[in-house]
């Protein structure tokens, strides 16, 4: 079974050449780390996992002296709580604001505990019970009737077969008939196929398999769920990172590297993503509690806008952003499609950005006519 | 035992020649405090080694009252302490409960029949100072200093907080664990990386002293130095120093300074880190399981009494819940290392179980600090749960506060001892200001006695006398006793007590403005400053702008003209008044919404406008930025109109106006009632500028409006009549008249403008009457009969 998705269009050759991938799954990325903490896993592993529990906690949050990078910048006992509850016969919801790395964070559990995080299902409008579990080959099903080779599995059954970790990504923007068909499979672990007779007609979930569900906060909250799906679920709140520097250093990083791929030179000026990421953190909530901005102001838009601004300063004028490509671009980030976000953008820059001291913010303040009314 | 030693220090000849007779040795045992597994490592330290001496971090001045405090009390209790000079006030706490290594020291101490001592300054002395929390804890964490290294002890063990981390390697461990060298290492390290300030190293200088005195006098047995774990690894250097070998002197008070200790009951909700004292270790009610029981049943209480507060209060929680948070909090304590279930597993698994929705915050336990407003109710029951019950008792033969002496001797010296009449006290004499002081005090301590009857509503009011009835003295007393905790003296414990309203208002700042006079009028003096300190932080938090209007204006006003107490031109008050007068743009900006006029926002905005031209000098926002912020308030299409009025005023005020005519023709487009709501709000503002005619060039404003309002459909003008009443009620009479007098004139009419408005019946009444005639004019031309009109 091939876990990696189809490549680029124009490969042709389907060899799934790495190096072309945009974005290779976990367990590709880090494919050497995996494999060295598989081998150096001398502790009990739950049945059905390729790591054990300490293993796979060490993979997310880092050990730099076994040279396992960090890869989730949260609280510790948000993972070791996710982590404990797979092994239990509870599945995990992970709910929090849009842009909290909860997607990257259940991506990262796949890939430690079932070694692949390519079962996924995404939640939508349009998602129907046949994605969820499984769904027929009408050619071979008309002329054979139904049978396991005419079947064709979705991410929950091929979860179950196989004992792995199933994600579903967005669960709430499903219909709640649809969410509902997870009910039975979560407490009975079982999926029957009404169409098959015999053993065939059932498929029990082997040892390994669980489910990692997120939900975001602000489209249609996890209230609407029905409560006996939730409480077939465990509850994890993914926070925004609540420390300065680790967020800034986050951003620092990741925005360099989207810039490197963008063919931007300079790295981004350290003092105007300071004045980026306070900007974000004070929109975010700190500042005028109760007027929380509509728009999501998560580190992962922070991110964004600090690459616009890179590559504004470098392509249009040669050199790194400035806090005025940061008023630019924020009037596309922060103000989306809402004018209250906007007033409420403008009202800092004019009210709030003043009181504070340093070069960078000023140049904010007096950026603040570029945003556009 | 043979030299059994002497109830009270041998002379110091005696011991120096002791001293060189057998060198006595001094164990130093570093505690955190409130830390059972230290509680427990000082019982077996004074069991095995059976010390001469027991010397304790506490303050030395209650050494003479040590019988006092172990009286058969139920604990928690603390030793309170207070102090006050020209310049400085300072009052703390020293909680006690039973699992308190300091408590085990001088019960057990006492017991095996050591010389027990408290070897640190009072809390009164200036190496406290440093210290600038108000509601300072002795026993507090030095946490704070020595963040740096607990947090690279957190990230090595992969915690989020240094409880957790203290759980793990400390309080829930194998039996049989060399806890000892573990402390010492830990200890170590933590102050390796910490800067002691100059008040630390006063405090371990003198701590030392005793340790050299008592080392004098031990006749070779050991001495047991049980303190806080920052300060051990710098007394043992100190304590092998040489110096005087002489019983260190106990500091006293300055002549002209109040201070002194007392012992007060204390509760295990006070003793809570989650609900703000400053206290080191959370959760006192879960460590005294933990005491009593071991790990394993405190883990198991704790599981138990979450489930039956929730329940208790209607939040279901089945028993499957109760298996998945027990199984989690297993699989966390093996994935930890734990060989028990710590608090935190038993906290974790309990929240992954039983929360079913998104969190608006993080998790307590897992940031430290206090339980903000929107945590989540299963949370909150959680914390509740771990913080337990218990409060203290004081034995009845201790002595009673010094706040009951205090007051008792105050009302006889002020002769309201035995009041039966109604007191009427004039404010402007030192006497009856002094008098009303006492009994704003004893009011807000909720001390039954006096009733106020009347006197000044805020600083402007001009009222120079006060009434109060006397009323019910019984529970007098008891009430008396009780508000001792708050202080000595009857002025500490008010300022205490209304700084604890303060920080309790919440989000709530309805109170904050009658808060802000209440302080004024008990007069605290100094203390008055850190109050208004407090309410300056919260002003930055306050969403309304009615209420943040009613604390500017009372703010503004005491600043201004209060002479009477006495804080007019305070500085602290002065940066109430611009924090909020800051605040008032901020929200007025952000406000949207219908029809209406409220009054609160346009009151709020006028305060604003008196910050600006009264007092200019406290505000960080200059005329202009205010002026501009006023401009985009005007031109918001979205704002209500009596607050675009406003604004528009406030430029009018601050000497940049518009052009009225332009603004209010703008608005003849409008529904018709939006006329109106924007004029209240203008006059409101700017009433005297309307009047004086100083508009920037152009029609006067009483012509346009005269346009407009004749312009208006008969329909149109009923709609906005009564909008446009509310609006012209900001004249007083005279100005009416003068602008009816206008009237007048334009339609060259003559008569008299008095006569105009005095019409004999309601306008409203009035022109319901027209309605009527035109209505029934109407219905005549419908079925033709209107041609005899």
């Amino acid at each position: 079974m091939t876990a990696t998705p189809a490549t680029g269009t124009d490969t042709g050759t389907g060899t799934g050449t790495e190096e072309l991938v945009q974005r290779p799954p976990a367990e590709v990325r880090y494919a050497d780390e995996l494999a060295a903490l598989r081998a150096a896993d001398g502790d009990p592993r739950p049945p059905g996992w390729q790591l054990s529990l300490r293993a796979a906690r060490r993979f997310i949050v880092g050990d730099e002296r076994a040279g396992v990078s960090r890869k989730f910048v949260g609280n510790a006992a948000l993972v070791e709580r996710a982590l404990v509850t797979l092994a239990t016969n509870r599945g995990l919801m992970l709910v929090g604001e849009p842009g909290t790395a909860k997607s990257l964070l259940s991506e990262l559990i796949s890939a430690a505990v079932s070694g692949s995080s390519a079962l996924t299902v995404q939640g939508g409008a349009a998602t129907t019970e046949d994605q969820i579990k499984y769904s027929w080959n009408y050619a071979l099903l008309v002329s054979e009737g139904p049978s396991p080779r005419s079947l064709v599995p979705a991410p929950m059954l091929r979860g179950m077969a196989e004992g792995r970790i199933v994600r579903f990504e967005e669960i709430t923007r499903c219909p709640l008939e649809v969410q509902d068909c997870l009910l039975s499979l979560l407490s009975d672990r079982v999926i029957t196929i009404p169409e098959l007779h015999g053993p065939q007609g059932l498929v029990f979930a082997r040892h390994g398999f669980n489910v990692i569900a997120t939900a975001n906060t602000r489209d249609r909250g996890v209230n609407e769920m029905s409560a006996a799906l939730k409480r077939r679920f465990n509850f994890e709140t993914v926070f925004p990172i609540a420390d300065f520097d680790t967020e800034l250093a986050l951003v620092e990083a990741e925005a360099t590297a989207l810039l490197r791929q963008s063919g931007v030179e300079p790295p981004p000026r350290r003092d105007v993503l300071e004045v980026l990421v306070g900007t974000f953190r004070e929109l975010r909530g700190a500042f005028g509690q109760g007027e929380r901005m509509s728009t999501v102001m998560s580190t992962a838009e922070a991110v964004s806008v600090a690459h616009a601004v890179g590559v504004r300063g470098w392509f249009l004028r040669g050199e790194p952003g400035s806090a005025a490509d940061v008023v630019a671009s924020l009037a596309g980030t922060a103000a989306k499609d809402s004018p209250e976000d906007l007033a409420r953008l403008r009202r800092f820059l004019e009210q709030e950005v003043p009181r504070r001291k340093g070069t960078q913010w000023r140049a904010l303040h007096d950026a603040r006519h570029l945003l556009a009314d | 035992m043979t030299n059994t030693p002497p109830a009270d220090p041998p002379a110091p000849d005696a011991a120096a020649a002791g001293a060189g007779v057998a060198t006595a040795s001094a164990v130093f045992l570093g505690v955190r405090h409130h830390s059972p597994a230290c509680a427990r490592l000082v019982a077996r330290a004074i069991e095995t080694l059976r010390p001469a001496y027991v010397l304790v971090e506490g303050p030395a001045d209650m050494n003479a009252r040590l019988d006092e405090l172990l009286l058969e009390h139920r604990l928690p209790i603390a030793v309170f302490s207070h102090y006050r000079d020209e310049t400085r006030v300072a009052t703390s706490w020293a909680p006690l409960c039973e699992y308190s290594p300091e408590w085990i020291a001088l019960r057990q101490g006492r017991a095996s029949g050591a010389e027990v001592r408290f070897i640190d300054l009072p809390a009164w002395h200036p190496a406290f100072a440093e210290r600038a929390e108000r509601y300072a804890n002795r026993y507090a964490d030095a946490e704070a200093r020595y963040a740096r290294a607990t947090e690279r002890l957190c990230a090595h063990f992969g915690v989020d907080s240094v409880d957790a981390l203290w759980d793990g390697l400390f309080e829930v461990t194998e039996p049989g664990d060399d806890l000892m060298t573990r402390l010492d290492a830990y200890f170590d390290l933590v102050r390796g990386d910490a800067e002691a300030d100059p008040g630390d190293r006063a405090r371990e200088e003198y701590m030392a002293s005793w340790v050299r005195a008592a080392l004098a006098r031990a006749g070779g047995r050991p001495v047991l130095v049980v303190t806080g774990g920052f300060h051990q690894p710098a007394l043992r250097a100190l304590a092998d120093r040489d110096g005087p070998a002489d019983w260190p002197e106990v500091p006293a008070p300055p002549e002209d300074a109040l201070g002194g200790s007392f012992l007060v009951p204390y509760s295990f909700r006070q003793l809570d880190a989650f609900s703000g004292y400053q206290s080191g270790m959370p959760s006192p009610g879960y460590y005294q399981r933990l005491w009593e029981a071991g790990p394993e049943q405190a883990a198991r209480g704790l599981l138990r009494s979450v489930a039956d507060r929730l329940r208790a209060r209607g939040i279901p929680v089945s028993t499957a819940d109760l298996i998945a948070a027990r199984g989690l909090a297993q699989g966390l304590t093996l994935l930890r290392g734990h060989p028990y279930e710590t608090r935190v597993d038993v906290l974790d698994g309990l929240a992954g179980a039983l929360i079913s929705d998104d969190l608006d915050r993080p998790l307590p336990w897992t940031t430290g600090g206090t339980l903000s407003a929107g945590t989540h109710p299963v949370v909150v029951e959680m914390v509740a749960a771990c913080a337990g019950e218990a409060e203290g008792r004081l034995h009845p033969d201790t002595p009673l506060p010094p706040l009951v002496h205090d007051v008792t001797e105050r009302l006889v010296r002020l002769g309201l001892a035995d009041a039966e009449g109604p007191v009427t006290l004039d404010l402007t004499s030192a006497g009856g200001l002094m008098r009303s002081q006492v009994l704003h005090r004893l009011r807000v301590l909720d001390i039954p006695g006096f009733t106020r009857v009347s006197g000044p509503a805020d600083g402007a009011d001009p009222v120079f006398t006060e009434r109060w009835q006397p009323g019910r003295v019984s529970g007098r007393e008891a009430a008396l006793i009780e508000a001792g905790a708050y202080g000595a003296r009857l002025d500490e414990a008010a300022s205490v007590v209304l700084g604890e309203r303060a920080r309790d208002a919440g989000p709530d700042v309805g109170p904050l403005a009658g808060l802000l006079f209440d302080t004024v009028l008990c007069g605290v003096g100094p203390l008055c400053g850190e109050l208004l300190g407090a309410l300056a932080a919260r002003v930055g938090r306050i969403r309304e702008l009615g209420s943040l209007g009613e604390v500017l204006a009372a703010a503004l006003g005491l600043w201004r003209h209060d002479r009477v107490f006495g804080v007019a031109r305070d500085p602290l008050l002065g940066s109430v008044v611009a924090d909020a007068a800051d605040r008032v743009f901020w929200l007025a900006e952000g406000l949207h919404g219908g029809p209406g006029v409220d009054f609160a926002r346009l009151r709020a905005l006028a305060a604003a406008r008196d910050a600006l031209l009264h007092a200019p000098e406290l505000l960080s926002l200059t005329r202009e930025a205010a002026a501009e912020a006023a401009g985009r308030i005007s031109r918001d299409q979205r704002a209500p109109a009596d607050l675009r009025g406003a604004a528009f005023g406030l430029r009018w005020a601050l000497g940049t106006p518009d052009d009225p005519a332009a603004a209010v023709r703008a608005l003849a487009s409008a529904p018709a009632d939006t006329l109106g709501d924007w004029l209240a709000g203008l006059f409101a503002v700017a009433r005297e500028e309307v009047v004086g005619g100083a508009a920037a060039g152009g029609e006067p404003l009483v012509d346009v409006l005269d346009g407009v309002v004749s312009a208006m459909t008969e329909g149109d003008f009923l709609i906005g009549l009564p909008a446009l009443r509310q609006a012209f009620a900001f004249f007083p009479p005279r100005e009416r008249e003068r602008i009816a007098q206008r009237l007048l004139e334009r339609r060259g009419a003559r008569g008299s403008a008095r006569s105009l408005l005095r019409t004999t019946a309601d306008p409203l009444l009035l022109a319901r009457a027209a309605a009527l005639e035109d209505n029934v004019a109407r219905l005549l031309d419908r079925y033709g009969l209107g041609a005899t009109r």
